[in-house]
């Protein structure tokens, strides 16, 4: 409606010119990037980590930082908790990390880890790409372990295993996890155990859904997970759904955060007609037996096959 | 620079906003684009700034349409003060007429120069705001405001000057501000295109009128030729009084009807009046429905020009006469009509005393008799004693005292049983 | 009579010098800000971590004047591009805000305001749901945030504009809903992806954290041609401010600078945000301290924006990375909020404006 006007350039052309503009930068900026990320040290050690990035290593490595707690179990478990220089704040377990320097929570603390000279960074896969990218790209490589099931850990163990030198003791370590696991299935997967109903809380309202570690686990203990029917890996529950599946056992977990505890379950609206509350089956552990997927996930299964079958586990 | 519009016609979503205007704006002119609420004359400004492109139709300038144009040479050519320009930025005044300069900018990288500034100087001086040059524009007032905008405007070196509504924002010293100056600078020679929306402002302050209705132009002329009473009755629906303002010599227009008429019973009631005191009776009996009539008033007498506009039948005499015998018939045929008479506080000579013995008849004929301000008629008697007792004559036979407009119609609804 | 003339022929001048002292003192204020947040990490020499390894401030001179040192990487591959990226992200996010305020003429748009966040918030949880890795690998996530954020502009941009006219007000209602309808996408992929929304979560609440040099070599000319687009754009920008039909009359065409804006705008705004994440209130308020201390006339309002922009997040990022262990987008409020009314309350108390 407005009269017709000349102009130099039409607004189209101005945006395609600008987009163009931002798609070479793109482009070029990531080629000189990986340039600039080509080294030429002599690689004796050479792996593949559980994101399937091959890992070159001058030789074992003898300065470690772990920013992830399941990793830092893992190289504790396996005997190499010495090689650690450096640890992100939630690695708390075992007790010998309470004096190693930390470096970092909400962010990492890259300037930080640089100085402690590192010859390897140990990730979970939480931590956000780009910063151990920045690492990498200062000359300190990274792996990154993420596991999802049991057979994952064991591998994840075996190779920490390797990486650090303590082959051995990762072969030992995963035999005795295999067998303390043998030990629980062959009770509680038997034929004729029955398999209570388990609600496995690890936040208010929050359950393991289908296909979770904690949905494996519960199964493994010799229960039935009633979140098993949700559809998502961690799907929160309504008091109608847990009233309405009736669990036999209620396990909570706790931490730094909880706000739970068995008297305000106890309380919730209609769960007193669940089986769980009303004898009483309602059960405590250590939230990271459950979330940390290391060693210690066996020790939660552990936990959890005495609280669903307490007559198979005196 | 004579601006020519050859049959402009605009659309807005299927609906014709302006049908086949044509009309020719001469140099110098002052000219006040006029009529009701959507007839189109903002639109039609916004075509002749190049803002809205006309589906039909051209504006020329010296003959050369304006389509052809660049922005710069429209920007030099014409320059716009639109109705308000609220601001939310903090801008000084200075700035704010700097701003007209951009039209005259050598490209996007120059800056201000120093013809710039004389011109911002010579603008700001001219609309007397160059005091103002370091102060906020949002700080200001009303009419100050639309000054700065004029100078801005003015900064632009135009030589035609389109306003919208430069007042309607604007209390009675901001109008009369802008107005004044704004006829100032026609007198210069700037030319002025002005959308007006009030009749008397702009009948006093254009030189010509263009008057619109429904996308039409409808009249155009000398606000005088402009305004009558017909073509405002056809245009804005309202009927109207035209009358020359002493003062201005320019017209005005005054709506003829005060109030809403709720319900015209027309019974008629006849006033006795004249020297000027008619007149509220006269209203009042109208506004309230009933069909009043007037006499015996000189042809010189307000109350005739009243009676006159109002349609009001009356019994006129010639002025500096006494009331002769035949027009004193015809006044007591008036009054026998009527259904109740009125005595306005008019002064009794020997020329309208035959008024009060109109009265005296009416009642002894019966008819309800009102004596307005019946008090003072010692002052007003002319007629050594005679108009006194008369008036006291007809209150001690029954006329009713009233002291005003109000108790007059009070009372007369009681007694006519209304 | 003479001498008062020539005083009061002063505005000219002195509007002109005024310009020049602003952008000179500006520029100088930055360059003292580089200097001292280059000295200012966790390794020192202001700042540093207790008990950690450190340097001095001879040494950070040092390694500034090209001498090698254990440690000059990390000064010159994790600092250097660090403060460049704040530079330039606060630079742009300013620019981005002020030309959006002139567009929308309305002094509560931010640069976000036509979906440009929702949109890159939407592509970023995409890469991480749908587990995208790609050729980029490393910079996946950044091109599909931009790519969503583009994406989303565009169709708010087409809600607003019927017949090559843009409706500003159209544009801000469709903007607001169009986030609003993206927001609940994203939870409901925030939901539904649970495992991996660390990743997202750093990203949704800003952070420099990423930079490299590389960042700095993309975003910096998209931030340098938008800011240069926007100055030579400037005084028509201060025309859109007084209505459409002033604008046109004095020679401006409205609808192209309101297309171009938006244009440049949400291209600066995308790429900045593809990397950092969503920082706000740098887009919303350094405008309007800028506008506090210079004025409105935008062309030397957009410079002062883009200095005022780049010092004011370069100093939020290097607090937010030593001091206190907050998001940059906190501190940014957290400083920004009391000194801009410290700021509105001295004009107010000088009896200036509204």
């Amino acid at each position: 409606m407005a009269a017709e006007k000349t102009q130099t350039m039409s607004p189209a052309v101005i945006v395609v010119i600008l987009v163009v503009a931002v798609a070479t930068a793109f482009g070029g900026g990531y080629a000189i990037g990986s340039i600039n990320n080509a080294s030429n040290q002599h690689h004796t050690l050479t792996f593949v980590d559980d994101y399937n990035r091959t890992v070159s290593l001058e030789g074992y490595p003898q300065r470690i930082v772990s920013v992830a707690p399941t990793p830092t179990e893992i190289l504790f478990a396996v005997g190499a908790g010495d090689l650690i220089v450096g640890l992100d704040a939630w690695s708390d377990y075992p007790a010998q990390t309470k004096d190693i320097t930390k470096v970092g929570d909400f962010e990492l603390n890259l300037e930080q880890i640089i100085t402690l000279k590192p010859d390897l960074i140990v990730s979970g896969d939480l931590v956000p790409q780009t910063d151990l990218d920045i690492l990498e790209s200062n000359g300190i490589p990274y792996m990154i372990i993420a596991d999802r099931n049991l057979s994952e850990v064991y591998g994840s163990i075996q190779l920490i295993g390797n990486v650090t030198n303590h082959a051995s003791n990762a072969s030992q370590l995963i035999n005795s996890l295999k067998d303390r696991v043998e030990a629980v299935t062959n009770k509680t997967l038997a034929n004729g155990v029955s398999h209570p109903k388990v609600y496995l809380e690890y936040w208010p309202m929050f359950t393991f859904g289908p296909g979770s570690f904690g949905d494996d686990i519960i199964h493994l203990a010799g229960g039935a997970n009633i979140g098993a029917i949700k559809d998502t890996e961690y799907p929160s529950v309504t008091d109608e759904f847990v009233v309405s599946q009736n669990p036999d056992v209620i396990v909570y977990t706790t931490g730094p955060s909880t706000t739970t505890n068995s008297t305000e379950i106890q309380a919730r609206p209609g769960w007193i007609q669940t089986n769980a509350v009303s004898q009483l089956k309602i059960y405590s552990m250590d939230d990271n037996l459950v979330s940390r997927y290391g060693p210690r996930i066996i020790d939660g299964l552990e936990l959890l096959a005495a609280f669903i079958h307490p007559d198979l586990f005196t | 620079m004579k601006v020519e519009i050859q049959d402009l016609s605009f659309s807005f979503e299927g609906k014709r906003v302006l049908k086949d205007i044509s009309l020719s704006i001469g140099e110098e002119e002052f000219l006040g684009l006029m009529g009701p609420n959507g007839s189109g004359k903002t639109t039609l400004l916004r075509c002749m700034m190049n803002f809205l492109k006309p589906e039909q139709g051209a504006v020329l300038v010296d003959a050369k349409p304006i389509h052809t144009m660049s922005d710069k040479d429209l920007a030099q050519l014409f320059a716009v003060v639109p109705q308000t320009s609220q601001i939310e930025f903090s801008f000084t005044a200075y700035e704010m007429v700097m701003m007209g300069r951009i039209p005259h900018a050598k490209s996007r990288l120059s800056s201000e120069t120093k013809a710039d500034a004389k011109a911002v100087r010579d603008a700001m001086e001219r609309t007397n705001t160059w005091q103002f040059s370091d102060r906020q524009y949002a700080s200001l007032s009303g009419g100050e405001r639309q000054r700065v905008i004029i100078a801005r405007a003015l900064a632009q070196q135009p030589t035609i000057l389109l306003l919208d509504e430069p007042t309607v924002y604007l209390d009675i010293t901001g109008q009369l501000e802008i107005m004044d100056l704004l006829r100032e600078l026609n007198r210069e020679g700037l030319t002025i295109i002005a959308v007006m929306h009030d009749i008397n402002l702009a009948s006093r302050y254009c030189g010509k009128i263009a008057l619109l209705h429904d996308g039409r132009l409808e009249s155009q002329g000398t606000p005088e030729e402009v305004f009558t009473p017909d073509n405002i009755i056809r245009i804005y629906d309202v009927d109207v009084i035209v009358r020359k303002d002493p003062l201005t010599n320019s017209v005005s227009v005054i709506p003829r009807i005060t109030t809403i008429v709720s319900a015209m019973h027309g019974t008629r009631v006849h006033v006795l009046c004249g020297g000027g005191t008619g007149g509220a009776a006269i209203i009042g009996l109208r506004d309230a429905g009933y069909a009043p009539s007037a006499g015996v008033i000189n042809v010189l007498d307000s109350d005739f020009e009243l009676s006159e506009d109002l349609h009001i039948p009356v019994v006129t005499e010639v002025p500096f006469a006494q009331i002769s015998d035949e027009t004193h018939l015809q006044n007591l045929q008036r009054v026998m009509e009527a259904a109740a008479i009125v005595v306005t506080d008019f002064p009794v000579g020997p020329g309208n005393l035959k008024n009060l013995e109109a009265a005296v008849a009416a009642l002894g004929k019966g008819k309800p008799v009102f004596i307005v301000n019946a008090e003072t008629v010692e002052k007003r008697d002319f007629v050594g004693g005679k108009a006194k007792q008369l008036i006291d004559d007809l209150i001690s036979r029954g006329a009713v005292k009233v002291n005003g407009k109000q108790d007059l119609m009070a009372k007369l609804a009681e007694r006519l049983g209304r | 009579m003479n001498q008062e003339n020539a005083e009061r022929s002063d505005p000219f001048i002195r509007i002109k010098r005024r310009r020049t002292l602003y952008l000179l003192a500006l520029l100088a204020l930055l360059t003292c800000t580089i200097f001292i947040c280059i000295l200012i990490g966790e390794i020192g020499p202001i700042g540093a971590i207790p008990g950690g390894d450190h340097i001095s401030i001879g040494d950070a001179v040092n390694i500034l004047l090209g001498q090698s040192h254990q440690y000059s990487n990390i000064i010159w591959n994790i600092r250097v591009p660090r403060i460049f990226l704040a530079g330039f992200v606060g630079a742009g996010l300013a620019a981005a805000g002020m030309a959006m305020q002139a567009v929308f003429r309305n002094s509560m748009a931010d640069p976000f305001i036509i979906g440009v966040s929702s949109g890159a918030a939407v592509g970023a949880a995409a890469v991480s749901l749908f587990g995208i890795g790609g050729m980029f690998m490393l910079f996946t996530q950044p091109i599909l945030a931009f790519i969503g954020a583009l994406v989303t502009v565009f169709v708010v941009y087409r809600l607003g504009t019927i017949k090559g006219h843009v409706y500003v007000d159209t544009l801000l209602l469709s903007g607001v809903a169009v986030a609003a309808f993206l927001g609940a996408i994203t939870s409901f992929m925030i939901y539904v992806q649970q495992q991996q929304f660390h990743q997202l979560a750093h990203w949704l609440l800003g952070s420099l954290q990423s930079a490299s040099w590389t960042e700095v070599e993309i975003i910096a000319l998209p931030i340098v041609a938008g800011g240069i687009v926007i100055y030579l754009y400037g005084r028509e920008l201060n025309v859109l401010l007084l209505g459409e039909e002033a604008a046109h009359n004095l020679g401006g065409n409205p609808e192209f600078l309101k297309k171009v804006m938006l244009a440049v705008a949400a291209i600066m705004t995308s790429v900045a945000v593809a990397f950092t994440g969503i920082i706000g209130f740098v887009g919303l308020m350094v405008p309007h301290m800028m506008r506090l201390i210079v004025g409105s006339d935008h062309r030397l309002l957009a410079p002062a924006s883009v200095l005022g922009g780049a010092i004011f997040l370069i100093w939020a990022d290097a607090i937010s990375r030593s001091f206190v262990s907050l998001p940059v987008g906190v501190i940014t409020a957290l400083f920004g909020g009391p000194f801009f009314l410290f700021l509105l309350r001295s004009r107010r108390l000088r009896g200036e404006g509204r």
